[in-house]
């Protein structure tokens, strides 16, 4: 049985591809604000720092799908770099959210963050010194 | 079977080097996280180590776990006679869950034929039971990117994977995220306050303080005190601790001593508060705690009210409750007498025979 890697939150500013490996597995949200059906293409916009910033999704795997201009959309796939885009996400999972509350999602996925951080932080001290001993 | 299997594995105990970092499988009950579902990250659910001395136990930060609860996307699935497999993913990891189908959604054949009896009770049965199937079906059917809540055992699978075996799980309706965003908020928070405490350097510092704030209480016949007065006393708990983790890593940066220290006073103080050994008879800045069963004038109080109050026809029979003896001292002495504290005063004044209880809560005096 072949499981999927797990699709780590990102936020969409950072799906550039300096910032991401190819293949990586993750999850973004923004608003859907087109979509070129004969592409299989949907683009989906976030604002951050007062810059918009956008995020190509290739929906090949989720069609058909109700495109909803405008609503917001949790997508969930694998990055990889498609020729003039840049980098493009491959969705496996493509949801409507609409209506959620962006700016406490983005304090959720922070909180999940330093978590992982403080926690990685004190693994590595309590490691430390046993490796130097 | 636990234990006989601590008491083999302790037979082995010189070879063993590893049980020794084990928490023995007799004590495993006292940690609070053993019996109850801890959501962890599928990440840390993959990487526990499972025990040594009984399969199927797994140790998260040496917290003994067998079974955990876990949100998250489906991202597999794979439908058998019997049972689902869903591949969940909270972000962190995937597990495979092995999701049991209830008998009901065994087989897609219409329930009318299945009925046995198609005349005793004609149109309501076949009806209710269509109705709980297809309510059945909406729950446990998961397509994938729908969002699965499971709880159950860890297992490892044959071939060495960590995976569910759902006791109870359900299709999540999460429109706009909000159970996702509210699960993403708690779990860290139950991290830290819970699965990465270890369980010694919690419970046991926490008694052990509470052991000697009232041993100090009663030997020197305190009444009042500061929390600051006992800074000193409980100073050597903590840097007994740090000794034990100095001893083999160098300080590292986490909250200081004195920090530790005013945080196990805290705690120490609010159970012992909860538990009404201590009250606070005026709440205001100046953190004055009274020691209950030590506080002259509570004494008093209350025997007066008892007093006073058995004399009254409506009590001179049962005597009084003690709802009716909190009332009394909240309007008479301090409004933020508990009930607990005034549990522990009466319970402190019947053993000294100052009054005589007439019957469960009922208080009287002769």
């Amino acid at each position: 049985m072949m499981l999927p890697p797990a699709a780590v939150f990102h936020f969409p500013w950072e799906i550039k591809s300096n910032a991401i490996r190819e293949g990586e597995s993750i999850r973004t949200f923004g608003r859907l604000v087109l979509y070129q059906s004969e592409e299989s293409r949907a683009t989906l916009s976030a604002e951050h720092a007062s810059k918009e910033h956008h995020v190509v999704v290739n929906t090949l795997f989720v069609e058909p799908f109700n495109p909803i201009l405008g609503a917001q959309y949790l997508v969930l796939g694998e990055t990889e770099n498609a020729e003039g885009v840049g980098v493009m996400v491959r969705a496996r999972v493509l949801t409507c959210v609409d209506g959620v509350n962006i700016a406490l999602l983005q304090k959720a996925i922070n909180e999940q963050r330093n978590f992982f951080r403080e926690r990685e932080c004190g693994q590595a001290q309590n490691a430390q010194p046993g490796n130097t001993t | 079977m636990a234990a006989a299997a601590a008491a083999a594995a302790a037979a082995n105990l010189g070879e063993d080097q590893f049980l020794s970092e084990e928490l023995p499988s007799v004590l495993w009950g006292l940690d609070p996280v053993f019996s109850a579902f801890p959501r962890l990250y599928v990440r840390d659910i993959q990487d526990m180590p499972e025990s040594i001395q009984v399969p199927g136990i797994y140790f998260y930060n040496s917290h003994p776990v067998y079974r955990v609860d876990v949100l998250g996307k489906v991202v597999y699935k794979r439908e058998r006679e019997d049972f689902f497999c869903y591949g969940v993913d909270d972000g962190t990891g995937v597990i495979n869950c092995l999701c049991w189908k209830n008998e009901l959604l065994k087989g897609g054949e219409d329930p009318h034929t299945r009925d046995p009896k198609p005349g005793f009770c004609p149109r309501s049965r076949p009806c209710v039971m269509e109705k709980l199937r297809r309510a059945q079906h909406n729950r446990c059917r998961l397509e994938i990117g729908e969002l699965l809540r499971v709880r159950g055992l860890v297992k490892t699978s044959r071939d060495k994977q960590r995976e569910i075996l759902a006791s109870s799980y359900y299709k999540v309706n999460d429109p706009v995220m909000s159970v996702q965003i509210a699960w993403m908020m708690e779990v860290p928070e139950l991290y830290r306050q819970c699965y990465d405490k270890p369980l010694n350097s919690t419970s046991t510092a926490l008694n052990k303080a509470k052991g000697i704030i009232l041993d100090f209480c009663e030997e020197k016949s305190v009444n009042r005190f500061r929390p600051y007065d006992l800074q000193n006393i409980l100073q050597p708990l903590v840097s007994s601790q740090l000794q034990t983790t100095a001893a083999d890593q160098q300080p590292v940066a986490g909250p200081s001593a004195c920090q530790q220290l005013c945080q196990l006073l805290k705690e120490a103080l609010d159970t012992l508060e909860k538990e009404g050994f201590i009250y606070r008879k005026v709440k205001s800045q100046d953190q004055v705690y009274n020691v209950t069963t030590q506080d002259k004038d509570l004494l008093i109080a209350v025997k007066c009210i008892i007093r006073e109050d058995s004399a009254k026809d409506k009590y001179a029979v049962k005597g009084c409750h003690i709802l009716h003896i909190l009332s009394a001292v909240r309007q008479r002495y301090s409004l933020n007498v508990s009930r607990a504290a005034l549990e522990r005063l009466l319970s402190f004044l019947e053993c000294s025979s100052d009054i005589i209880s007439t019957g469960e809560n009922r208080y009287t005096v002769f």
